[in-house]
């Protein structure tokens, strides 16, 4: 009753080497910057080195290896509940309801937590407008809610034009722009504990509701005829895939292409739609956001976005896996 | 003992009714045939009776009414079998099988070790019990079907509604499947409603053949007592001039065949 023997290998293989890779990553991460970390200093108590580990190194760490792993998560979610191998939270107008909540912020309002509190609002505000406004539609379906969200995803867009307008060009516009590239740099410890709780519960509901992700790949009258209270479950699924990602991105700003890339990756090892390609998926994200992340500080002598990585290392990454199980047909 | 009872029921797209005023009820432990052109609302009629179209007329199941059914125990008693499944995803034969357990278990709940077993015994049962772990997107449309039925049956539902299950299956496979129908449907005092286009799969193993054609209900046959004139009158209005001929195998069993009669 068990799967075959091949399949167990494989996933244990891969799934044991991904938390490696994972954990060298975030310790890596820990200790690569600007300032020298040492562990002799740590351990020795130096105070200095102490403050930039708590106020620098630890959120970053953090917040790379959990919300790489929650978007990654989020995207195997996005993908099989829309049938649609390109779904991400852009298609329900996640992103760019965050990007508009965040200038909101950076223009009205002060401190870092309250941007990071803005976007997390502008993001789900635009999924709620989009659920309501496929919930009116008369074909209650996946299509109907991508349909809205590419409706209000535009929507957001003009709003953060017209933001970026009466922005101040030398200093708002400029932290905007940045706060869109998407970057782990400045969140302090302090900030970000609500968010990775919010991230961790989302998440365990995610996992425990993995059986309903998967029925709700069906279309929704094989599902109905299988028990599934389709528009029920599926409007709990994505609100919660949707509140791990808005907290997730309202920290780092945007990060393309993690959401679409860490499935396929995961889905391209393991061949298949288990739980455990759904872990696989999170550690990938975890990884590709901490390797990423690690370059984006290291690489030049100012911060980089942490996108440009992600999308640098994540294309090729994909290509060799099509490339990889076109030749083992 | 009548399991499923069908009251006037009218059913269609955009306002226009495919079908129109269809009554008819199934006894527990027959399979029950509907036969008719092409358009002319089987899918309609099968997917009316599971209640996942809009209609007018009702239907009982057991003596519920099954409108008012929520859709989980609607789905307790009744399984669907589409002509396609939606299943666009990899997953394993067993994953598949595994789903039509569903009903039974509760929100956040997992398949047990029992419901493995016998998800796998009904793998066995359509013969790819050997292939459990491999992808169902890499069968042959036939196969997936045969897997479908699989779910069904693991899920062990007292009304089965099947939509053209022998579309993609060869000529073995087909009376393999018709014959794996009849024996859960005697075995779990079960029913079926099953839409077909082979005319010698219907005539030789539903009880009741329900004749479709413009719209309504033409007519019901019961294979087995209504007289060859009856039927051969009711087909042809369906298919054209058709003759229905009573023939004995080598093993001397009786099947009833349907010929073409105006090709010329």
């Amino acid at each position: 009753m068990k799967p075959s023997m091949e399949f167990r290998t494989k996933k244990i293989l891969f799934i044991t080497a991904g938390i490696i890779l994972l954990g060298i990553l975030t310790i890596c991460s820990f200790f690569v910057g600007k300032y020298p970390l040492t562990l002799s200093g740590l351990l020795s108590g130096d105070a200095l080195q102490w403050r930039v580990f708590l106020t620098l190194r630890a959120s970053r760490a953090i917040i790379g290896a959990i919300g790489g792993f929650v978007l990654g998560v989020t995207g195997f979610v996005y993908q099989t509940v829309f049938r649609n191998p390109l779904a991400s939270p852009d298609i329900i107008g996640v992103s760019s309801g965050a990007s508009a909540g965040a200038a909101f912020g950076i223009l009205f309002l002060t401190g870092t937590m309250a941007i990071t509190a803005s976007a997390f609002a502008g993001a789900i505000c635009c999924v709620i407008l989009v659920l309501i406004l496929s919930s009116l539609s008369s074909s209650k379906d996946g299509r109907s809610i991508v349909l809205a969200g590419i409706a209000v995803h535009s929507l957001s867009q003009t709003v953060l034009v017209c933001l970026k307008l009466t922005a101040d060009p030398e200093k708002q516009l400029a932290s905007i722009e940045y706060w869109i590239m998407g970057s782990l740099n400045g969140i302090s410890l302090y900030s970000i504990g609500g968010n990775i709780l919010l991230c961790l519960i989302c998440l365990a509901a995610l996992f425990l509701l993995y059986r309903q992700i998967i029925l709700l790949s069906l279309d929704d009258q094989e599902g109905a005829l299988l028990g599934v209270n389709v528009s029920r479950i599926r409007l709990v699924v994505l609100l919660t895939a949707t509140l791990a990602t808005s907290s997730v991105i309202s920290m780092t700003g945007l990060i393309s292409f993690l959401s679409l890339l860490a499935p396929h990756g995961a889905r391209l090892l393991l061949k298949n739609n288990r739980l455990s390609t759904m872990i696989l998926s999170g550690i990938l994200g975890g990884c590709l956001l901490t390797l990423g992340d690690l370059l984006a500080r290291s690489i030049a002598s100012t911060e980089l976005p942490v996108s440009i990585f992600t999308s640098l290392l994540g294309a090729p990454f994909l290509i060799s896996l099509c490339l990889r199980r076109e030749r083992a047909r | 003992m009548n399991l499923l009872i069908v009251n006037n029921l009218s059913a269609g797209y955009a306002g226009k009714d495919i079908i129109k005023d269809i009554s008819f009820s199934i006894e527990a432990g027959k399979v029950t045939g509907v036969l008719g052109p092409n358009g002319c609302g089987k899918t309609t009629l099968l997917k009316a009776t599971a209640n996942l179209l809009a209609h007018r007329g009702s239907c009982f199941i057991e003596g519920q009414m099954l409108e008012t059914l929520s859709a989980r125990t609607l789905s307790g008693l009744c399984g669907y079998i589409p002509q396609r499944s939606s299943i666009s995803i990899d997953l394993t034969l067993l994953d598949v099988v595994l789903m039509g357990f569903n009903p039974d278990l509760k929100l956040l709940q997992q398949p047990s070790r029992q419901m493995k077993e016998e998800a796998l015994h009904a793998l066995s049962m359509v013969g790819l019990a050997h292939r459990k772990d491999e992808n169902f997107q890499h069968l042959s449309e036939g196969q997936k079907q045969l897997v479908l039925l699989a779910r069904t049956f693991a899920g062990k539902r007292r009304l089965l509604l099947l939509d053209e299950p022998e579309s993609a299956l060869d000529f073995r496979l087909r009376y393999q499947a018709m014959e794996l129908l009849r024996s859960y449907i005697s075995k779990n005092q079960a029913s079926a409603l099953v839409t077909l286009h082979d005319s010698s799969l219907a005539l030789n193993y539903c009880d009741t053949l329900l004749v479709l054609s413009n719209s309504r209900l033409s007519g019901i046959i019961e294979p087995d007592r209504t007289p060859i004139s009856r039927m051969e009158r009711l087909l042809s209005e369906v298919y054209g001039t058709v003759s229905i001929s009573v023939l004995m195998n080598r093993s001397k069993k009786k099947q009833l065949i349907m010929m073409k009669e105006d090709i010329s």
